[in-house]
């Protein structure tokens, strides 16, 4: 896992991302700080903060992940194989503990309220984004509560599990790509630069506080974890052979 | 085996709700779902009402004026308000209006309600001493999608008039 980058070397980096001490003075000044603190924050070393819209989209890259996990859990069942109850719970602990109990609560705090306000029809996929979220969570529930060892035992209830999976699939891929796309993009328009730089450190100091450590880190190499067990994390078995594809002479 | 993230507030008061408010407009009490608080101006400030209704398959539980579901975390372990930050996206908390007070709605108990301090600043509305969270999910009123929900460090369930969680049996 030697090619995993961690937040922190991101927020070092400093590439392509917004300027920490503009954030730093805006943040200071939207909490009615004084104006030697602002200017004392402004002058401050300074650091990089990723913009909240990138932030919640790498978290989308975690959230891809374990759905490709679902998916060749999914696959080996439809093949006749039998399903790892701790493959089952270690994915979907990740959705539920960081997808579920983090990036979707900023989402529901501080992206989309702001386009509900906007209004259009950006409201309309709001709502169903946040159904889509509720519908989730159950799903989840679902998962962590009978993809047990002895349920798993159960032809009936592999079924059960690899439809749940298959449900989360579906429901989710389109809603991932539909934020990436439209939702941030819209919310980027919506916000003004310093705002943005602000909620970006806002986000930051919120994984910090929920986890005490770089989460984002931690729930790449889990998930790689994951693919590792499950025969899929290395990126050159998906290399199609293109012979047969090749201009012919 | 199962990590169930606490989820205490550290958030500087700095950065509370009014901070948030200014950068996005959607606080976790003005959030999206129309789970908004419900007050109104009355003589001696603003007034937070607090009612009960009915909703399918649950029977009789609090609701806000709008008849929006409100709900227990079972970590405040009755009376601290725990979630906050990423959490209050998910449950906004039911806030106090600033110099006003709460009132029972029908079938409420006016001795049952309260309020806690919010850590992120403000107060929270108590009931029976567990403070309240609306669920953003429940975009119309009579609904409570979020009723026996394992999410953000707990579990979440519904109020029955009488301050009792209603809780499923096992």
């Amino acid at each position: 896992m030697t090619d995993l980058v961690s937040r922190r070397a991101a927020l070092l980096a400093g590439g392509g991302v917004v300027g920490g001490a503009a954030a730093a003075s805006v943040g200071w000044a939207l909490t009615g700080g004084s104006a030697s603190a602002v200017t004392t924050a402004a002058s401050a070393p300074a650091t990089a903060v990723i913009p909240p819209d990138d932030d919640l989209m790498r978290e989308h890259g975690v959230l891809k992940r374990v759905l490709l996990c679902y998916r060749e859990m999914i696959t080996r069942s439809g093949d006749g194989g039998l399903l790892n109850a701790a493959h089952v719970q270690d994915a979907a602990l990740i959705i539920h503990d960081y997808i579920e109990g983090f990036h979707e609560g900023l989402e529901e705090g501080f992206v989309f309220p702001r386009l509900r306000q906007a209004g259009g029809s950006l409201a309309s996929t709001v709502d169903t984004l946040i159904v889509q979220h509720a519908r989730g969570r159950v799903i989840t529930q679902f998962l962590l509560s009978h993809a047990t060892a002895g349920q798993l035992a159960s032809p009936g209830m592999r079924g059960r599990i690899a439809a749940a999976m298959q449900s989360f699939d579906r429901m989710y891929e389109p809603h991932e790509a539909r934020e990436d796309t439209v939702v941030f993009p819209a919310f980027r328009t919506l916000v003004p630069p310093a705002e943005l730089a602000a909620l970006g450190t806002h986000f930051a100091d919120l994984e910090q506080q929920q986890f005490h450590t770089d989460e984002f880190t931690a729930m790449v190499n889990r998930v790689a974890g994951i693919e590792q067990e499950l025969g899929i994390y290395d990126l050159t078995q998906f290399t199609p052979v293109v012979t047969q594809y090749e201009p012919s002479e | 085996m199962r990590k169930r993230a606490r989820l205490r507030s550290a958030l500087p008061p700095a950065l509370g709700c009014a901070a948030v408010l200014a950068l996005t407009a959607g606080c976790a009490t003005a959030s999206a779902s129309g789970a908004a608080q419900a007050t109104a101006h009355a003589k001696n400030g603003p007034v937070l009402k607090v009612d009960a209704h009915s909703i399918p398959g649950l029977g009789t539980v609090l609701v806000t004026a709008q008849g929006y579901a409100l709900y227990m975390f079972q970590p405040d372990d009755d009376r601290s308000v725990s979630c906050t930050g990423a959490c209050a996206g998910t449950w906004p908390p039911l806030m106090m209006p600033s110099g006003g007070v709460v009132t029972a709605g029908p079938g409420v108990q006016q001795t049952l309600l309260g309020s806690d301090p919010d850590p992120t600043g403000g107060r929270v509305a108590t009931y029976n001493g567990w403070p309240l969270y609306t669920y953003t999910a429940d975009i119309q009123p009579d609904q409570a999608t979020g009723q026996n929900l394992d999410l953000n460090g707990g579990e979440w369930y519904v109020l029955k008039p009488s301050g009792k969680p209603l809780v499923p049996a096992p």
